[in-house]
């Protein structure tokens, strides 16, 4: 029990030192006015400064990348609940078979590569709906694939501790709508895990990388690998700003669950 | 507003399983009846073809007069209050009792006069703020059953409300559904698998056994003079005797002298090995020198209930065991006593073939 328990606080602290240790390295990199052969821990409280953030924020091509990715993300964490919400909580009701379709379906990003899916996809569409391919919001539909692993957990969750079946054929009975039944008894009865899977939509938008560079759309982590030459301190302060975000996301998201539930 | 309901014909199978065959049955103006049966047999299916939640293979369903199978679930003015707890756990009691008339855009003034009548009727006007999980099983089917009247349903069907409550609290809110519904008068569905339970709250017992009818009648008729076998079995307690059939008016005890009388029971009985299927309260225990042909036994176990006590006789000779009911004040005998049991067979039930 005791050697356990040591033996779990082991991996802990090395799990935490293996992340923290480059945080605290980028940290100072992005945000000391210090050249980094320079950095020791003799001057780990000398000159911090906010600059170099303030810096990229005002440059016209981060303010169009990160505008980009914020409405990707948006709109991304919209379609995956809207085409997610219905078909599920029909899934539920009616069978199982189609439910664990949905399940398999959803693991599929883990086993197709992103550079499989782009080629796909731009296959499929450059002679189609190349309209599709050249409005960077030909990434949306691709982001909800992608994100779909965390998004449909995070919703099956959800669904699955609820009596649905009673509570859909209470709403009908009482005259209620399909429409009216997800909007006023499904939404709100899961809305801890409609927030988690929009909060891991965004996470996984703002983060996507590879189907963004072959399908070249200037999206912020596109930038933020480009800038990374000629204004590196302004990329890895950019870079951590959206760590935070992320974690943010995912902390509250995991807080609502919980709120909810008691 | 209310009208006669009316299943004719249904049928209804999921794959192989047959849960309704040819269901006809109907239900009067501001009657409750009870459809009662083993698990499995079809009652929830029958509310669900009626509610709207499963379509029917065949026949049809109708209220006043109208089939009503063309129109979708929540169209069809029907009230329901589930088994499982069935409040939006979101919403309040309050906000539950409002859902049904939020959806016929009734205003507000009008839903909250409503809904203040609904909470006296059901008895919880002090729990209109609370939510679902901060009040007990019973409150829930209660405030469930104020929530399917709110919007004044043409007929009431109610799945096995009581199932997930105690003993007590169960006896309580099936006397305040009893009382609600004499009240509001609506035609009403009740279904349940405790017999005493259907026995205490209906006008009317439909007794099913996978997907079919055995007998629709009164409580007291379903009880006092079972169609079948079945509803012999199902309803209430019987004893199970072994017989041989003599004549059309008398029957042996299997490996035993005595013969008893079978005038009734033993109409369309064949002769040979037969079963008779006799409830406690029609043997007797009488004295040995009783006019009425009677058979000479042991009381084994005697049991106490209250107003009525039974006993359990071996009769000599056969070992078979007869359980006898009768009132605590006639029950003077004790284990080991020799007594005489005999047999009023008026409304007793023959079955073929030997046990
Ligand atoms: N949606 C369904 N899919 C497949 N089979 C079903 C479905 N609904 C009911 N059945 C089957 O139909 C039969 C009748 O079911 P039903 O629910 O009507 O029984 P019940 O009398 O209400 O039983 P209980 O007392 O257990 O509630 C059962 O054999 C059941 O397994
Ligand atoms: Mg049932």
């Amino acid at each position: 029990m005791r050697r356990g328990r040591a033996g779990a606080w082991l991996v802990l602290v090395v799990v935490f030192v293996y992340y923290l240790v480059p945080m605290i390295a980028m940290t100072r990199f992005a945000f000391q006015r210090i050249p980094v052969i320079k950095l020791s821990f003799g001057n780990l409280f000398d000159k911090w400064t906010i600059a170099p953030l303030i810096e990229t924020f005002k440059e016209p091509e981060f303010r169009s990348s990160a505008s980009l990715s914020v409405q990707l993300a948006i709109a991304t964490a919209a379609l995956t609940l809207i085409l997610l919400v219905p078909t599920m909580a029909v899934a539920h009701l009616r069978s199982k078979r189609m439910r664990r379709m949905i399940e398999l379906s959803s693991t599929l990003p883990f086993v197709v590569p992103a550079i499989a899916l782009v080629v796909g996809f731009a296959g499929a569409f450059r002679e189609t709906l190349p309209m599709f391919i050249r409005s960077p919001f030909g990434l949306v539909p691709l982001y909800v694939i992608t994100a779909l692993p965390f998004t449909h957990r995070a919703l099956e969750n959800g669904l699955a501790a609820l009596d649905l079946r009673t509570l859909v054929d209470a709403s009908q009975s009482l005259g209620a709508t399909w429409y009216r039944t997800v909007v006023f008894v499904i939404v709100p009865n899961i809305r801890a895990s409609i927030a988690t899977a929009a909060f891991l939509a965004l996470t996984v938008v703002l983060g996507e990388f590879t189907i963004a560079s072959l399908l070249l759309k200037n999206t912020l982590p596109l930038y933020l690998s480009y800038s990374q030459g000629q204004n590196p301190q302004g990329s890895f302060a950019v870079g951590l700003v959206l760590i935070l975000i992320s974690t943010i996301f995912v902390a509250s998201s995991n807080r609502l669950g919980k709120v909810v539930r008691s | 507003m209310t009208g006669k309901v009316a299943f004719s014909n249904v049928s209804k199978s999921f794959g192989a399983v047959k849960a309704l065959v040819e269901f006809s049955l109907s239900i009067d103006e501001g009657e409750l009846l009870t459809l009662l049966g083993p698990s499995g047999c079809g009652k929830s299916t029958a509310l669900r073809v009626a509610a709207g939640f499963e379509t029917p293979d065949s026949g049809d369903v109708s209220i006043g007069g109208t089939s009503i199978l063309s129109l979708p679930a929540n169209k069809r003015g029907i009230g329901m209050v589930f088994q499982n707890y069935s409040l939006f756990p979101h919403l309040t009691v309050t906000q539950n009792l409002e859902f049904g008339m939020r959806v016929r855009n009734i205003s507000r003034d009008k839903r909250s006069a409503r809904v203040g009548e609904l909470l006296e009727l059901v008895r919880l006007s002090g729990l209109s703020d609370r939510y679902p999980h901060q009040i007990s099983g019973g409150q829930q089917q209660r405030v469930a059953l104020a929530r399917a009247l709110a919007v004044e349903p043409r007929v009431l069907l109610l799945d096995e409300p009581l199932s997930s409550l105690d003993a007590t609290v169960r006896i309580e809110v099936r006397e305040e559904i009893r009382r609600i519904q004499r009240a509001s008068g609506i035609a009403t569905i009740f279904v349940t698998h405790d017999q005493e339970e259907a026995l205490a709250i209906s006008d009317r017992i439909c007794v099913m056994s996978i997907g079919r009818i055995e007998q629709v009648g009164a409580p007291d008729v379903v009880y006092r003079s079972p169609a079948t076998e079945f509803v012999a079995r199902f309803v209430g307690k019987v004893n199970d005797i072994e017989i041989e059939v003599l004549s059309s008016t008398k029957a042996r005890l299997h490996g035993h002298s005595q013969e008893i009388e079978i005038a009734s029971a033993g109409k369309n009985a064949g002769l040979g090995a037969a079963r008779l299927l006799i409830r406690p309260e029609d043997v007797q225990i009488v004295r040995p020198d009783s006019a009425r042909p009677n058979v000479r036994g042991t009381v084994k176990t005697i049991n106490f209930g209250g107003a009525t006590t039974t006993a359990d006789v071996e009769i000599s000779g056969t070992g078979h065991l007869v359980r006898v009911a009768d009132s605590t004040r006639n029950m003077r005998y004790r284990v080991g006593d020799s007594v005489h049991i005999a047999f009023d067979t008026e409304r007793a039930l023959l079955a073929r073939g030997g046990a």
